[in-house]
């Protein structure tokens, strides 16, 4: 649609004009690293951020999120979208939100996740700090970046606000941007253009061929070397942008008679994901650490591909990152199964 | 399959379940409860054999319940059946509710049976322990438009006489001539004057089955690959085999990720498979 | 709906996971609603020998003669529930578990060592004992926990849901850093969760007072404690006596 120039200084502001109108959510630092929180101080603001622990599915799908409310056996439904401005989603993540937009609308339409997706306004940014661990250069390539209602760029003195939908442009038209110039843009075009050469860490291999050996690789051994240290703690399931399994457990609450449902992120990696009960105990239909390690890569490689166009993994890296044993790295993982 | 939306709650909301009454409530073995069941508010449901709800209990959550009814019944009655078995914190939630009581529900959901293709063939039916319930639904559909289907064949295999579920149907089918109905258990007790052992020794009752029969298979995840290895031997293709298969269906809708086998979502794309289509995905059988 | 009778009897423990409840802010005030408290020496002086609907039981299991007393709690009580880390997994009172009795003694009493009522066996759950129905676990027992069990307990559910995956997965939720990636080390991936993991969002290493999850990856954690956490191989391996000694392979 349009293309608009914000100079370096006027980032804060022109992120002030929009905490004006609605909550504005952007990465900000914690600790060594980044998350994304409502922005209460502008200078909080970080769009040199590498990556950060959680993905911004949360603004969307909460990690515990109430379903519904009862009292005297009436439920009723919580939904209760809040309009807000999700400002900096990296490329990666804006292909990973456009991933859990479709599996949350297919089949049967997940209105607890899409209502609050349809009120946000996301504006993306381009990655100025890359995340060591980070492969998003050579995965999931083909696939559109969409989803976002504008994105910006760092140029060498300053941002260009590219607005694609009529949302954004909604968003912005009362802020007086100055337009962007021929070259601001060409400028912003070059640096989007090389983005994926600057991400450190490649994945070597083309997407088709790494879902057929991975899932010819389903009997192999090597699931079970490859898990050998894992914890089952599930830290690489929460952290990805793709992951949106649940489990939803009732809650009563201290008044005589009402309660809560709510949903709360799960992952396959933990041993109870599979379980049901049975008479006299439960079964559970990945037992051991080997069958779980092995279902989230193949879920992340082959299982969801027809669905999504593409392997379900944008390359953030998190995973890698958040594994304390470091066993979960993709990267590290699809090139031992292709060697083999 | 799924036809989108259509059973959803107030907002759109998939994972707000609708009210049912507790029509009856009866105890028929030490751990199940069978209910007959009523929408309230005026809601429909319309189902098909084979087909899953969420039944629920508000406080305590809910669980995937296969309908032990046949739709026929439900269009003359405007009533549904489920069995639950006491096995967890929903389940014995659920199994304490009387008549007058309300349960919570979402469905139908889920494909169910393909009935139409089963029209005008021989149907053999094998329900294992409570693989009987959801089996039901169909055993019922067939017995009351009988002319629709050619021969039909029943195995139950339960662990113990005492563990038989709806023996008053049992009863009924033991002597009827539209079903060759045969039973076995894994041990008896004193008055059982039946087979003892396992459901597959029941083929070899059979002297012939027609390898055009549209088979069910329904019982616990150790049965099935050994019925598929008898059905081999009688040369029934792995299109005409059908497995309702139970796995932790939690969200019901092919969200929440814990059904999954492969790209299937259980609680979506089944319970009911066609073998043909699974026998090649791990983890299904 | 009836109010229902609880009591809290204490065995080898520091009684901290009873004065922690008189810490307790409006939820507890709210719960006493639901709640008669016919028991609770820590702040009452009445007793009771009547039968109870709730039994919360801090302490270890670690005298034979405390056996008794515990089956006649477990007679009177509908529900009985284990409280804090000691009654639940044995707790820190399980350090001890791998010493001989004479130099554990020596070691805390000094010259008072000899007095009778110091001779203990290992320290081990209450469940050793008499048969639990649920725990509420940590050191001290987590009061969201406790307001959150006792709530869905009053409400007769029998099985109240608690995680078992570990704490590493409370810190993602709450977006915690991780204390490997501050440079420090910490017991989160064996850790049983359902504290919230409140000491990591603190900057404190988890040193898994709520015990370890089933089929915990321990020798994987003295791994990651050595080469992440920076341990001796010495230090690593003893790091799960302080509060899980009952769980390791050599328990």
């Amino acid at each position: 649609m349009s293309g608009y120039y914000i100079p370096s200084e006027g980032l804060q502001s022109f992120a002030q004009s929009l905490m004006a109108k609605m909550p504005v959510v952007a990465p900000v630092a914690k600790g060594k690293r980044f998350i994304f929180d409502q922005l209460g101080d502008v200078a909080e603001l970080r769009l040199d951020y590498d990556t950060t622990v959680l993905p911004p599915k949360k603004v969307f799908f909460p990690p515990k999120q109430d379903l519904l409310e009862f009292d005297e056996g009436k439920a009723t439904s919580c939904l209760d979208p809040q309009a807000k401005v999700l400002l900096g989603v990296h490329p990666y993540d804006i292909k990973a939100i456009s991933m859990t937009d479709k599996l949350f609308s297919d089949n049967y339409a997940d209105s607890n996740y899409l209502a609050n997706r349809e009120v946000a306004v996301i504006i993306g940014s381009n990655v100025q700090t890359p995340y060591e661990r980070a492969f998003y250069g050579s995965i999931a390539q083909d696939l559109e970046l969409v989803g976002h209602d504008a994105f910006l760029t760092k140029i060498s003195d300053g941002y260009v606000l590219d607005v694609v939908t009529e949302k954004g442009e909604k968003l912005i038209a009362d802020l007086g941007l100055a337009d962007a110039s021929a070259e601001q843009t060409s400028e912003a075009e070059g640096v989007n253009a090389k983005a994926d050469e600057d991400c450190p860490v490649k994945l070597p291999f083309a997407a088709g061929d790494v879902s057929e050996k991975v899932r010819n690789s389903f009997k192999s051994e090597i699931w079970d070397e490859l898990s050998k240290d894992c914890f089952s703690c599930g830290s690489c399931n929460l952290v990805c942008p793709t992951c949106y399994c649940f489990d939803v457990q009732d809650e009563w609450g201290l008044g005589a008679s009402n309660g809560k449902r709510y949903r709360r992120w799960d992952g396959c990696l933990s041993s109870e994901f599979s379980e049901v009960s049975v008479q006299g105990g439960s079964e559970n239909f990945r037992e051991n650490r080997a069958e779980r390690y092995r279902h989230r890569f193949m879920r992340k490689t082959a299982y969801l591909n027809d669905k999504l166009g593409a392997p379900a993994c944008v390359g953030c890296g998190r995973c890698a990152g958040a594994c304390t044993a470091d066993i979960a790295d993709p990267v590290n993982t699809i090139t031992r199964i292709m060697e083999s | 399959m799924c036809d989108g939306n259509n059973n959803v709650g107030q907002d759109g909301n998939i994972l707000l379940p609708k009210e049912v009454e507790v029509v009856e409530a009866k105890k028929v073995t030490a751990s199940e409860t069978h209910f007959v069941l009523k929408m309230k508010n005026g809601d429909a449901m319309d189902y098909k054999p084979g087909q899953i709800v969420e039944a629920g209990v508000l406080g305590y959550g809910e669980v995937p319940l296969g309908f032990a009814s046949s739709p026929t019944q439900t269009e003359k009655t405007g009533t549904f059946d489920l069995v639950v078995r006491e096995v967890g914190k929903v389940t014995k939630a659920l199994v304490s509710l009387q008549p007058g009581d309300t349960m919570t529900m979402r469905g139908p959901l889920g494909n169910g049976f393909p009935v139409e293709e089963f029209e005008g063939n021989d149907v053999l039916i094998v329900a294992g322990g409570i693989g009987l319930c959801p089996t039901r639904s169909m055993i019922k559909y067939i017995l009351d438009k009988r002319d629709d289907f050619k021969k039909f064949t029943l195995f139950f295999g339960s662990r113990t006489p005492a563990e038989q579920l709806f023996v008053e149907d049992l009863d009924v089918w033991r002597g009827a001539e539209d079903v060759d109905y045969k039973e076995i258990v894994d041990n008896a007790d004193e008055n059982w004057k039946g087979k003892v052992g396992v459901i597959t020794q029941l083929f070899k009752e059979l002297d012939e089955l027609n390898p055009e029969t549209k088979v069910i298979i329904c019982g616990p995840p150790i049965m099935y690959k050994f019925v598929i290895a008898e059905l081999k031997g009688f040369d029934v293709p792995d299109e005409n085999i059908f497995v309702d298969l139970e796995r932790r269906m939690k969200c019901g809708v092919g969200k929440c990720g814990h059904c999954q086998i492969n790209d299937k979502y259980v609680c979506m794309d089944g319970p009911v498979f066609r073998f043909s289509e699974i026998k090649d995905l791990e983890e299904a059988i | 709906m009836a109010k229902v009778r609880c009591a809290w009897f204490d065995f080898t423990s520091c009684e901290g996971c009873q004065i922690e409840m008189t810490n307790f802010g409006a939820p507890f005030l709210q719960l006493l609603d639901h709640v008669e408290i016919v028991e609770f020496r820590e702040v009452m002086k009445e007793t009771t020998d009547e039968p109870i609907d709730i039994a919360f039981i801090e302490g270890s299991f670690s005298r034979e003669e405390d056996r008794a007393r515990l089956e006649s709690i477990r007679e009177r009580a509908g529900v009985v529930i284990a409280f804090g880390a000691c009654a639940a997994t044995g707790g820190i009172n399980a350090l001890k578990n791998h010493m001989d009795m004479d130099d554990y003694k020596k070691c805390v009493y000094g010259d008072d060592s000899n007095m009778p009522h110091l001779d203990t066996q290992k320290a081990m759950p209450i469940s050793a004992a008499i048969k639990v129905d649920m725990a509420i676990n940590g050191c001290p027992m987590s009061r969201d926990e406790f307001v959150r069990i006792v709530t869905q307990v009053i409400h007769g559910t029998e099985k109240v849901y608690v995680p078992s995956y570990p704490v590493c997965v409370e810190c993602k939720l709450r977006e915690t850093v991780c204390r490997y990636e501050e440079g420090d080390h910490c017991l989160g991936p064996i850790a049983l969760a359902g504290c919230g993991a409140p000491c990591p969002a603190d900057g404190i290493p988890c040193e898994a007072c709520r015990g370890m999850v089933v089929d915990a990856n321990q020798e994987s954690m003295e791994k990651v404690l050595q080469e992440n956490g920076g341990m001796s191989e010495k230090r690593a391996k003893d790091k799960s006596r302080m509060f899980t000694a009952n769980f390791r392979s050599d328990a």
